[in-house]
């Protein structure tokens, strides 16, 4: 069941060029020039009622403004945007209280008290019932195990801390559909790990989540449906497994040679990375030849003390699709 | 109605808690804000001292336009100031989704989350000062009492519809940290007896930005010098909030967050 439904959305804004130097700000403060921006540019999808999408884009890509629109924080400038059956922006004040949205780089916390007092104040917004609040808190606090942190003041926690409070703030009103913009930036691994692990755990339980992430290792763990935008426009709608096999069936292997190798090529495969002269990465396209032919002939043309055969990784995937 | 009365006192504790985080802070400002409202009327003071004088109006009468001025704009920072400076660096910070994301008018979270309790010592001062003046002025009819508190919340009304426009304005001007400075100087002109003032300025002071409800129409209400055609400005006060709000929730629409 499709539950976001999303067509030819479009978000254009103005900016001006402003020069840099004396003479060009001086010239700039009485004649601007207009830069039109389309910041989202005609993209279209739809995503299914209980799934992981992850929306992938480099920096000044459309994914932020793209979940912005979604979330009813922005009008799009033109294109529709029905997340069950409500149009985000215009039926902001209903909608918003089906939904949750945790920005990573915007704090919905109050800094200098307790994130436990900050909920509270999300209770009474949401006119989250006594019972369910307790509930619901002892859950979260339970899951992100942060039961002293959410009476310490959120200015003193760390980034992890902060960030597992940032949840537990959206997600006390159990929203249908949470939208993280990007959730694990900054996060050390033990604090990215037991987010996904409950965002798992939340959409077990029927959660819809969509994020936009530069963490590629989210979308591996996390999403099944995986967008991709780039300068505005939609370059990438299908799952995970279609993502990886879009560049062909082709393997890493990475080689610690016995003895330099010179060569651009070895045995048919693409030396695709030098770490140095005797550590070297090489793509081999398994439509071309299968791995068995290869390992036969990579050991008849070179010496080597270690070797280990790898999917292609997600960044070069990405990578590709960006600059194609 | 009641959801939206337990919200705002929800609000109004994690405002003072959050005021109460830095003690020495809170109470630094509002002493300072006390002792700089006190000393405020020594210019009026001085004026009256030195033989000069306001046409029509004792020393102790201006000191009470003065004093019901600073009492109204204590209760408007603690009430609705935050609505500006809120508004302005969320819209500069690129921010103001995590006020849309709020299932209530955006206008309503933020009043409420932010009440300003730096405006108690301005409200303390101008209390202070107004019951000091009243007792030199004077026996207060009680009449003139419900009046001037008709009028005050008149004047606290356009404080509310200033801070609105001036944050609506934001959202297209963004980080004009000197409009407020406009904004404020228009203010002044309710702190003195508006006869003073050339007859245009009296009008607009009294119909098209109702400033003089801010300090001189009240306060003239407690000394029993305003006529009925007074309460004509009451109008005014609430047409401005009117605009307010609706420039503000119209000016919503044009926010377009930064980059994340």
């Amino acid at each position: 069941m499709v539950i976001i439904k999303v067509v030819n959305l479009v978000k254009s804004y103005t900016t001006y060029k402003r020069g840099s130097g004396f003479k060009e700000t001086v010239k700039s403060f009485f004649r601007r020039t207009p830069v039109p921006v389309r910041a989202v540019d005609d993209i279209s999808f739809e995503i299914e009622k209980g799934s992981i999408c992850g929306i992938l884009g480099p920096n000044g890509a459309g994914k932020s403004t793209t979940i912005k629109m979604l979330c009813g924080a922005l009008y799009p400038t033109s294109g529709s945007v029905k997340v069950m059956d409500y149009s985000p922006a215009r039926d902001r004040a209903k909608y918003v209280r089906k939904i949750g949205a945790v920005f990573g780089q915007k704090s919905q916390l109050i800094w200098d008290i307790p994130p436990i007092d900050s909920f509270a104040m999300n209770k009474a917004i949401y006119g989250i019932s006594n019972e369910d609040y307790e509930q619901r808190l002892k859950e979260m606090v339970r899951m992100f195990d942060v039961e002293e942190v959410i009476h310490k003041p959120t200015r003193v926690l760390s980034l992890g801390e902060r960030m597992k409070c940032e949840f537990i703030m959206a997600m006390l009103h159990k929203p249908e559909i949470v939208f993280l913009d990007e959730p694990t930036i900054g996060l050390d691994v033990i604090a990215k790990t037991k987010i996904r692990e409950v965002i798992n755990e939340m959409n077990r339980q029927g959660t819809t989540f969509i994020l936009t992430t530069h963490d590629l290792e989210d979308v591996e763990q996390l999403a099944e449906h995986v967008i991709i935008i780039n300068h505005g426009k939609k370059v990438f709608d299908d799952n995970l497994s279609k993502l990886k096999s879009t560049l062909g069936n082709k393997k890493i292997v990475n080689l610690m040679l016995a003895k330099p190798y010179e060569g651009d090529s070895i045995a048919g495969a693409l030396v695709i990375r030098r770490n140095n002269e005797l550590d070297i990465s090489l793509e081999v396209d398994l439509e071309k030849q299968n791995i068995t032919d290869f390992m036969k002939t990579l050991t008849n043309h070179v010496d080597f003390k270690d070797i280990s055969v790898k999917e292609l990784p997600m960044d070069m995937i990405i990578t590709r699709i960006y600059n194609e | 109605m009641m959801s939206h009365v337990k919200i705002y006192l929800t609000c109004l504790r994690t405002s003072f808690s959050q005021a109460a985080a830095y003690r020495a802070d809170f109470l630094m400002s509002n002493l300072i804000t006390l002792l700089s409202n006190i000393l405020f009327p020594l210019a009026t003071i001085l004026i009256y001292t030195n033989g000069a004088e306001f046409t029509g109006w004792s020393m102790w009468e201006v000191l009470l336009i003065q004093s019901v001025f600073s009492m109204s704009s204590g209760v408007a920072t603690m009430v609705c100031s935050s609505i500006l400076w809120v508004t302005m660096d969320h819209v500069r910070q690129g921010s103001f989704e995590t006020v849309l994301l709020k299932p209530i008018s955006p206008l309503f979270f933020i009043l409420s989350a932010h009440f300003d309790t730096s405006g108690i010592g301005l409200f303390a001062g101008g209390l202070t000062l107004t019951i000091i003046s009243s007792v030199h002025v004077g026996v207060v009819a009680f009449g003139n009492v419900v009046q001037f508190l008709i009028l005050f919340l008149a004047g606290l009304i356009v404080l509310c519809g200033l801070d609105l426009v001036m944050a609506a304005i934001s959202f297209r001007w963004v980080g004009n940290s000197r409009i407020p400075e406009i904004f404020d100087s228009m203010k002044e002109f309710g702190k003195y007896p508006l006869v003073i003032f050339p007859k245009g300025v009296r009008i607009v002071a009294s119909f098209v930005i109702p400033v003089a409800m801010v300090g001189f129409f009240p306060a003239s209400a407690l000394l029993g010098k305003i006529g009925a055609w007074t309460f004509l400005s009451v109008i005014p006060c609430v047409l401005f909030l009117i605009f307010g709000v609706w420039i503000y929730n119209r000016m919503i629409k044009l926010y377009e967050g930064v980059g994340g």
